[in-house]
């Protein structure tokens, strides 16, 4: 809501207040300044008159001009580009140092002339483009022929010498989409009083329009004829405000409207009463079909949409925009006022239906003071009188569905207080009450009841009240205290420490954390679905369908954030993120891992490629940060099907029984999709509810064994398919008591081995818990693990 | 007679043992005098042809003899040893600029840095931190939260539908009703972290994706001050001891009075700048009173019980702090970015 502080002048004295000052009470009393604008600007201006024009001899557009700019700074030479420059023109001077918007003006010599000053336009004073003429536009600004000469208060003499405050008017004040409440509330901050015009119009007939509602969206309708008005432009002062109020001056009749719902915040609208095809106006909801609408357009009306109709032919579009059919044009003589009330919620969904939002909707929409419009009629009548020639103004008839009730608020000092954390006293409460036109009444010391005033809408309880007593008074009054409440161990869930802590681990171990957004498009959600496909959340109204569907896995997003990267040659990469997830059937925790590239281990100098064993050791970190033992899960080879991923690289992770994460090395084809390069990439979804609800034992100290332990190599040949894993399962039953561990060292294909086998190579550690073992007892399980071995899996013992 | 030349012997054993410049050449000396084919062995053994008498102190001549010989040889072998140590080590010599083997942190989105560490402080508080569905329904992000259909303040709240009665949900304070309904009138004293949709279009200061951190105490006797100082307490922990807040009226349709929440810029520290367009304060947050009407349709008597709520920005708290230019680095993720943040706090 644009205020211009002169309109706001008229009826509250706001001498010796700066328009910051203003601006920074309004901002702390919850009524948000976003900006303070002068209409235009400009220091050492004065009114001159051109005395003399002649070209300038070394220039086919310049003027050189003498200027006379009254008694007090003579007559001056200044030379000017203006193609409208002429002799005997009144214009606006900007002496040397003027500051305007854009320049300073500085004494000079332009092609060899002196040149002590700049005529100006409006343009260059500040003044919007959109309020002037493309002649305004081009030349210097034309003063008047009367205009004073001399004259200092250039500004002043334009009626540009307002400022505009920029409101962030907030759902709950629709009453301050009105210049006189504006008044009242600075009247209110500041204590000053305030004067409110007062309406008399005479009655010189009684109207013979019918009026009246048949829907509950329109509560209130009143009206007044005027008779024999004369459409002309507005006068000065009314086309400047409604410049300041950033509205544009059209002719006298429109510009009341305007004017009015701008003062008082009621939308007026007015009827060519000769157009209309029945004395009568009525309010219906039930209308469907074609209004032809004052811009010429059409819209489609439909069941729900409020209608005036006259005759039961649509006349307006309540609220929103009148019909061609009865608009007032310059040869309206008779003319209806309309002023009613509007169900809020209808005209939001007609005017946002139709793209059809105005300032007039949109105070419907916030909701206007239902008590006013007699008022607001003669308002507008006696504006209409005095600018349209109008002499006869009918009576008002007014349709009320039911009577409006005053809003009366029972509540207390000590309520007001305690709300607040505060020490008002009753008097400090009444003061400020009563500033803001509450009427008091006290039953006690401490108890009172309140009158709301009419206009505000938005106060219905005492915690209201209490919110009025702290804006204007200030939030320096509460006393800043903690809260004493009971203690508590202020500690996260058992849920919720464990994602920290798989978090922490992933960090620690130099992975990067990211985010990305839950909102994908369809072709990302259909990309990487690695785990079980659940049906996700679509959503209706998308800005974009790259953010159309609510995501249930990250995987294709972080990829994505890869891929950003890579192209930014950031090419080694170890991403993870963790995130909820929530499909039509569940919500769950993931956690995905993008690793491309190369480990840098010591920077360039010693690298390695990062493959699907740093992912596993990855995951195996993960479980063991929980304290949940290796053999509680497992990884199963996985084919996966859709050939996102290395078919011979990729894993199932198992625990408890259920598929939890699906890691492997990326196909290439997706590394070509996803354009990293030539880079590798391992990548990991893994859903961690079963992680973060897991059972875990509580960690019971294991004594360490006395006794020392011997360690024997072991290698072998055998088929290349067979898996290391079920060697070693096989190896620790064997020598159930004994093995005390059995590690890999050593794995080769190639030169000097059989196409189709592998040579493997473990480091057996053999230990008894209960004393040493001889030489005897390794050998003898050392044979009964190689027995096995060539049993089991066609091993040839090579050592 | 002996005993000079067994002097001599000595001398000259000495001298060579100097001479020896490595540990083969010490060896050499060792083998020569200590050895069982050396003079000192031979002498040795001619002890048995002495008479009786000369025995005793030709003896104990050759085992003075022997042991100067040994320790000067020990001595010198262990200067030798050092000195060649130092060679070796001295060749070793490496060139300690080349980089250090990887141990780092990884990089946080400092999304998070700041996300963990607004939930430390309100823990320290004795805060519980719930959490809600970022799918919701109609009642809880709207209708329980006092902003019923058709009202005014929907518009401040674009929404993306899932249908009719779904929504993503436009902030965190679902979770208010959320924990109220749950809580079934016992006090309450949570925050929640989490994500919230609007229907804005990404650039440089909106993003349809951001989140909040939605804090929320209920008891009896609750007010206002209790808001400023919990806020107050935030503030200084999260952006130093030196910063001062101020509270300026608001409007929110949940809470009753409503407040805004400016903090003391960090640029100019009060007296103005740029980056707080003059005013010397940085608006970072919003918070109230709880409704009564909010109270009253969560199941709480708003004549007994009070709380307060407000709703902070993560993401702007992380511009805030961390001079941040544009909302959208958060959803990049460039490592380069990222890697700016590994900081422990």
């Amino acid at each position: 809501m644009l205020v211009s502080l002169k309109s706001v002048g008229q009826y509250v004295d706001l001498n010796g207040l700066t328009p910051e000052q203003i601006a920074d009470k309004l901002t702390f009393a919850g009524v948000e300044v976003e900006e303070i604008s002068r209409l235009a600007s400009g220091t050492n201006l004065v009114i001159g008159h051109i005395l003399e024009c002649v070209a300038h001899p070394n220039s086919d557009h310049l003027h050189v001009l003498k200027v006379d700019l009254g008694p007090k700074y003579g007559v001056t030479q200044i030379v000017c580009g203006a193609p409208n420059a002429r002799a005997g023109l009144k214009v606006i001077v900007a002496r040397v140092g003027a500051k305007l918007p854009q320049i300073e003006i500085k004494q000079g010599v332009i092609r060899g002339e002196e040149s002590n000053g700049m005529c100006c336009s409006l343009l260059e004073l500040g003044v919007d483009a959109k309020f002037l003429t493309d002649y305004q536009k081009a030349g210097i600004e034309e003063l008047p022929e009367d205009a004073p000469v001399g004259e200092e208060n250039v500004l002043g003499y334009l009626g540009l010498d307002d400022v505009v405050l920029c409101l962030n008017v907030l759902a709950n004040r629709p009453d301050l989409l009105s210049i006189f409440n504006v008044a009242r509330e600075i009247g209110a901050i500041f204590s000053r009083p305030v004067n409110l015009p007062t309406i008399s119009t005479k009655k010189d007939f009684e109207t013979k329009i019918k009026i009246g509602s048949k829907t509950k969206k329109c509560s209130q309708f009143s009206s007044k004829e005027i008779r024999n008005i004369v459409t002309k432009p507005s006068p000065k002062w009314m086309s400047e405000f409604l410049m300041a109020m950033g509205v544009r001056s059209i002719n006298n009749i429109v510009d009341i409207g305007n004017y009015v719902m701008l003062m008082t915040g009621q939308p007026l609208h007015m009827y060519d009463a000769d157009k209309l095809p029945k004395a009568e106006l009525y309010a219906q909801d039930d209308y469907d079909g074609d209004f032809v609408a004052l811009d010429e357009k059409t819209y489609k009306v439909i069941p729900g949409d409020i209608v005036i109709c006259s005759d039961n032919k649509p006349m307006c579009l309540g609220g929103v925009m009148g019909s061609l059919a009865c608009a007032v044009d310059e040869n309206t003589k008779n003319i209806y006022i309309e002023a009613a009330s509007f169900d809020g919620a209808s005209i939001r969904h007609t005017s946002n239906r139709l793209g059809l939002v105005s300032e007039s909707s949109q105070r419907f929409v916030k909701g206007t003071n239902h008590f006013q419009s007699e008022f607001v009629l003669d308002y507008a009548a006696q504006l209409i009188n005095e600018l349209c020639e109008a002499k006869e103004n009918s009576n008002n008839v007014v349709y009320q569905s039911e009577e409006e009730k005053d809003q009366i608020i029972d509540s207390s000092v000590s309520k007001i207080n305690g709300r607040l954390g505060t020490e008002f006293s009753k008097e400090q409460v009444f003061e400020t009450l009563t500033r803001l036109n509450f009427k008091l009444t006290f039953k006690d010391e401490n108890k009172f009841s309140a009158l709301v005033p009419q206009y505000r809408l938005d106060i219905t309880s005492d915690a209201d009240l209490s919110e009025e007593v702290i804006r204007l008074n200030g939030y320096d009054n509460v006393k800043s205290i903690l809260p004493c409440l009971d203690t508590k161990v202020g500690m996260l869930s058992s849920r919720q420490q464990r994602l920290k802590n798989i978090r922490s681990y992933l960090l620690n171990v130099g992975l990067d954390e990211c985010l990305t957004y839950s909102l994908i498009s369809k072709k990302e959600m259909h990309d990487f679905c690695l785990l079980n496909r659940e049906e996700n959340y679509v959503i209706l109204n998308p800005l974009t369908d790259e953010h159309e569907v609510f995501r249930t896995h990250i995987l294709s997003s972080l990829l994505n954030a890869a891929s950003y990267n890579v192209a930014r040659q950031n090419k080694n990469l170890a991403l993870f993120e963790t995130s909820n997830m929530i499909s039509k059937s569940s919500r769950s925790e993931h956690l995905a891992i993008v690793l491309v590239g190369q480990a840098l281990n010591q920077g360039l100098l010693c690298k390695e490629n990062y493959t699907f064993f740093h992912m596993k050791g990855l995951v195996e970190g993960i479980f063991s940060t929980l304290g949940i033992e290796q053999s509680r899960f497992k990884f199963d080879r996985f084919i996966d099907s859709n050939h996102e991923l290395h078919p011979g690289k990729t894993a199932n992770i198992i625990f408890q029984n259920q598929v939890i994460g699906v890691m492997g090395e990326l196909h290439p084809n997706q590394i070509e999709k996803y354009d990293l390069g030539k880079a590798n990439a391992v990548v990991l979804e893994m859903n961690l509810e079963a992680l973060l609800e897991a059972k875990v034992s509580e960690t019971k100290m294991t004594p360490i064994s006395r006794f020392p332990s011997v360690s024997r190599d072991l290698a072998f040949v055998l088929d290349a398919n067979i898996q290391a894993g079920d060697v070693i399962r096989t190896i620790k039953t064997i020598g159930r008591g004994l093995v005390n561990n059995c590690e890999v060292f050593d794995v080769y294909q190639g030169t000097g081995i059989a196409l189709g086998k592998k040579s493997m190579a473990l480091s057996i550690t053999y230990r008894k818990d209960d004393g040493t073992l001889t030489d005897r007892e390794i050998s003898d399980i050392e044979d009964k693990i190689k027995f096995e071995l060539s049993r089991s899996y066609k091993a040839e013992i090579r050592s | 007679m002996e005993n000079n030349n067994l002097l001599e012997l000595k001398e000259k054993a000495l001298q060579e043992i100097e001479a020896a410049q490595t540990s083969d050449a010490l060896n050499a000396v060792r083998n020569t005098y200590l050895s069982k084919k050396s003079e000192l062995s031979s002498l040795t053994s001619m002890i048995g042809t002495l008479p009786p008498e000369e025995r005793k102190s030709f003896g104990q001549a050759l085992t003075e003899v022997r042991v100067a010989i040994t320790s000067a040889i020990e001595e010198k072998a262990n200067s030798l040893k050092n000195k060649e140590l130092e060679e070796r080590l001295a060749k070793e010599t490496i060139d300690i600029s080349l980089p250090g083997h990887s141990y780092n942190l990884g990089g946080r989105n400092p999304f998070y840095v700041i996300k963990d560490e607004m939930i430390q402080i309100f823990l320290g508080m004795g805060f519980e931190v719930a959490d809600g569905p970022e799918v919701e329904t109609d009642l809880y992000n709207f209708e329980l939260l006092n902003i019923p259909r058709d009202h005014p303040a929907r518009d401040m709240q674009d929404t993306f539908y899932i249908n009719e009665n779904e929504l993503l949900r436009t902030h965190t304070s679902p979770v208010q009703a959320r924990t109220m309904e749950a809580k079934k009138g016992a006090p309450v004293r949570i925050i929640c972290p989490g994500k919230t949709y609007r229907r804005d279009d990404d650039d440089a200061t909106h993003s349809h994706q951001f989140a909040q951190i939605e804090g929320l105490v209920i008891d009896k006797g609750i007010n206002i001050g209790h808001l400023k100082a919990t806020l107050e307490l935030f503030a200084k922990k999260m952006f130093g001891e030196k910063r001062e807040i101020r509270l300026r009226s608001s409007y929110f349709p949940f809470t009753e009075p409503s407040v805004e929440v400016d903090i003391t810029c960090a640029n100019c520290g009060g007296k103005g700048c740029n980056m707080c367009k003059g005013t010397g304060y940085i608006e970072i947050l919003g918070g109230g009173m709880v409704h009564p009407n909010v109270l009253k349709m969560n199941g709480y008597d708003p004549e007994e019980y009070s709380g307060f709520a407000f709703g902070i920005g993560i993401e702007r708290v992380a511009i805030l702090r961390y001079g941040i230019d544009d909302i959208r680095k958060f959803y990049q993720n460039d490592v380069r970015f990222l890697k700016q943040f590994k900081k422990m706090s």
